[in-house]
């Protein structure tokens, strides 16, 4: 361990005042950034607590004049979010089942039972990558269309598990486990299931963590495909009962807005905040792969 | 791998058996790939198969689809909306270089050299990423207003306010800086870890040698994340250039037309005109220019890792 902490700029530099200026603009950006980070979060969360007239009023203040809680109560009634956070953690607890047992079992099957024609198979899933998901758009709608999937969850919980990216992560988070665990297992006569569900997964829950943040995210963001193939607020999704409802219209006051706004962002923030270090280290699997 | 001890040992009282046949010792993976395979097929290369198919037919959900031969493809290259939404996607992809692809790792650079507060920078950074995008579009709507706080800014320093979203100049703009705001977080984040990753004898070395902290920058830090910046570099090619959902939710591909990208366009052309197949074959092309680039990054990714 070295004693001092050093970067690019070596304690050294900066006695020199050239190198100041440089180090403390540095710092000054970093400050302007945060800076522009965190006003509009903030800015989300007191517009909805002003009376409408101030969201509106030119220049725009950023702390409300008049604290304004009811808004919050008020846009809590405007729509039905209870039954579109239902719908959302529906469509979560469908994709995440799916990813593990599906894209799960099939990792297991590649990394650690050696069939033959592994190759090909592999290839079968990989090559899916390099077909950027736009340009199938809509033979995709069409396909879920003829498939009869059309408003129901199964469109959307269905094709959770075909996603190579996540499969390539489970596969090398699998092949990292020791051979030997599965070897003696299989000795002792534990059956393959077995050895998936009480040796691979929970010697893989961090993966699985990881993947379950990226599962969540999408669940909770997502709003252009859930609104193509579901038709009902029966399964609308908050994402995007959001749009229709909060966003797409024009008559809803700006205050209130901001409030039902604040109010589907503090979750997946404060998600973000407790499970930090997971969702960096998922992002640098993305990074890694791609 | 050792395939002699994976057989599982039969109980001693069972008669003894013949070695199973190959394809049972294997009955096991196969069912446990079978899902998968299932899945696949149905939701990855049957659309993907019917997208080829789909783009020499006419589809009508009620009457059936009818063979229309190269039909889709010559309505593609006569529609003059076409020639501007491929015009627009590229100035698209480039004001994504121009604004968003530097900043990452500019303020990666900048936060580690930071001493103190470092944690806190990067979680301000990241912060916006994890907003949802609907919230986005409320929220920037706002910003971006004639009378949002953008312009009450830039007012109060003397210029004129701009019309960010409804000027035509401009609407690309907005959207690129809006974009940049809420996902450079992550971009910084690899960054970040890359650098923090460098050893520090280099600098160490480098100022012993006589280089400035400019010349240390170019000549240690930068080759040294020289594989993420033309992973994120093709990354973000990718994305960009598919890129709609914004355009559509805050201007529709407006105003006139100025926003209107490739992948918008294929939306419009199946949703709002029904007219599937054409966009099929808009969809098709795409992937001929597209799959080139996802084959490359692929090569990319790779090496990096070898």
């Amino acid at each position: 361990m070295k004693p001092i902490e050093r970067g690019i700029v070596s304690n050294y530099d900066l006695r020199k005042p050239g190198n100041k200026v440089v180090y403390y603009m540095m710092t000054l950006i970093v400050l302007v950034m945060v800076c522009t980070m965190l006003y509009p979060m903030l800015i989300i969360f007191f517009n909805g607590l002003k009376l409408n007239t101030e969201v509106n009023s030119f220049p725009p203040t950023f702390l409300p004049a008049e604290w304004h809680f009811e808004n919050y109560s008020k846009a809590w009634g405007y729509i039905n979010l209870p039954l579109f956070v239902r719908n959302t953690l529906f469509i979560f607890a469908g994709n995440m089942a799916v990813t593990v047992l599906v894209i799960g079992f099939a990792a297991f099957s590649l990394s650690r039972m050696n069939v033959p024609y592994k190759k090909g198979i592999q290839y079968f899933f990989l090559l899916t990558l390099f077909i950027p998901p736009t340009t199938y758009i809509i033979p995709n709608f069409v396909n879920l269309r003829d498939l009869g999937l059309m408003n129901t969850f199964w469109a959307l919980w269905l094709p959770a598990g075909a996603n190579a990216f996540f499969l390539l992560l489970i596969k090398s988070f699998f092949d990292g486990i020791n051979i030997e665990l599965f070897e003696s297992g299989r000795i002792d006569g534990a059956s393959e299931p077995r050895l998936f569900f009480q040796l691979a997964f929970p010697l893989s829950i961090p993966i699985f963590a990881t993947l379950a943040i990226f599962v969540f995210s999408t669940a909770w963001n997502d709003w252009y495909w859930p609104q193509l193939i579901l038709s009902s607020d029966e399964r609308y999704p908050l994402a995007t009962a959001i749009y229709k409802y909060v966003i797409n219209v024009r008559r809803l006051d700006l205050n209130l807005r901001f409030a039902i706004l604040s109010m589907i962002t503090f979750p997946p923030v404060i998600v973000f905040l407790i499970f930090q270090k997971y969702i960096v280290r998922g992002l640098h699997l993305g990074g890694v792969k791609g | 791998m050792n395939q002699t001890t994976a057989y599982p040992i039969s109980p001693l009282d069972s008669p003894p058996k013949r070695p199973p046949a190959k394809w049972k010792k294997h009955i096991w993976g196969y069912l446990f790939l079978l899902p998968a395979v299932v899945i696949f097929f149905t939701f990855l290369w049957m659309p993907i198969g019917k997208g080829i198919i789909f783009s020499f037919y006419h589809i009508d959900f009620v009457k059936g689809d009818t063979f229309v031969g190269w039909d889709n493809y010559e309505r593609v290259f006569k529609d003059p909306e076409v020639m501007i939404s491929v015009k627009n996607t590229l100035y698209y992809i480039l004001l994504g270089i121009l604004i968003g692809f530097w900043i990452p790792i500019v303020f990666a650079i900048s936060i580690s050299e930071m001493r103190r507060f470092q944690g806190f920078a990067r979680i301000a950074a990241y912060l916006p990423y994890v907003v949802p995008f609907v919230v986005l579009y409320g929220l920037w709507r706002w910003l971006y207003d004639p009378v949002g706080p953008i312009n009450a800014v830039l007012t109060r320093i003397g210029f004129d306010s701009v019309l960010f979203l409804t000027d035509k100049a401009w609407s690309m703009i907005s959207i690129v800086i809006m974009e940049t705001w809420q996902s450079f977080g992550s971009a910084l984040l690899i960054y970040l870890a890359a650098i923090l990753s460098i050893p520090r004898d280099w600098y160490e070395a480098a100022e012993i040698d006589g280089a400035g902290v400019w010349k240390r920058i170019r000549h240690i830090t930068l080759p040294a994340i020289k594989n993420q910046i033309i992973l994120l570099f093709l990354l973000q090619l990718i994305a960009t250039s598919q890129g709609f959902q914004t355009q559509y939710a805050l201007l529709d591909g407006g105003p006139n037309n100025a926003t209107l990208t490739y992948a918008l366009l294929v939306v419009r052309y199946a949703f709002t005109r029904q007219d599937y197949g054409t966009a099929s074959a808009l969809g098709v092309l795409m992937f001929l220019v597209l799959g080139l680039l996802a084959v490359i990054q692929y090569r990319m990714s790779n090496k990096r890792e070898a």
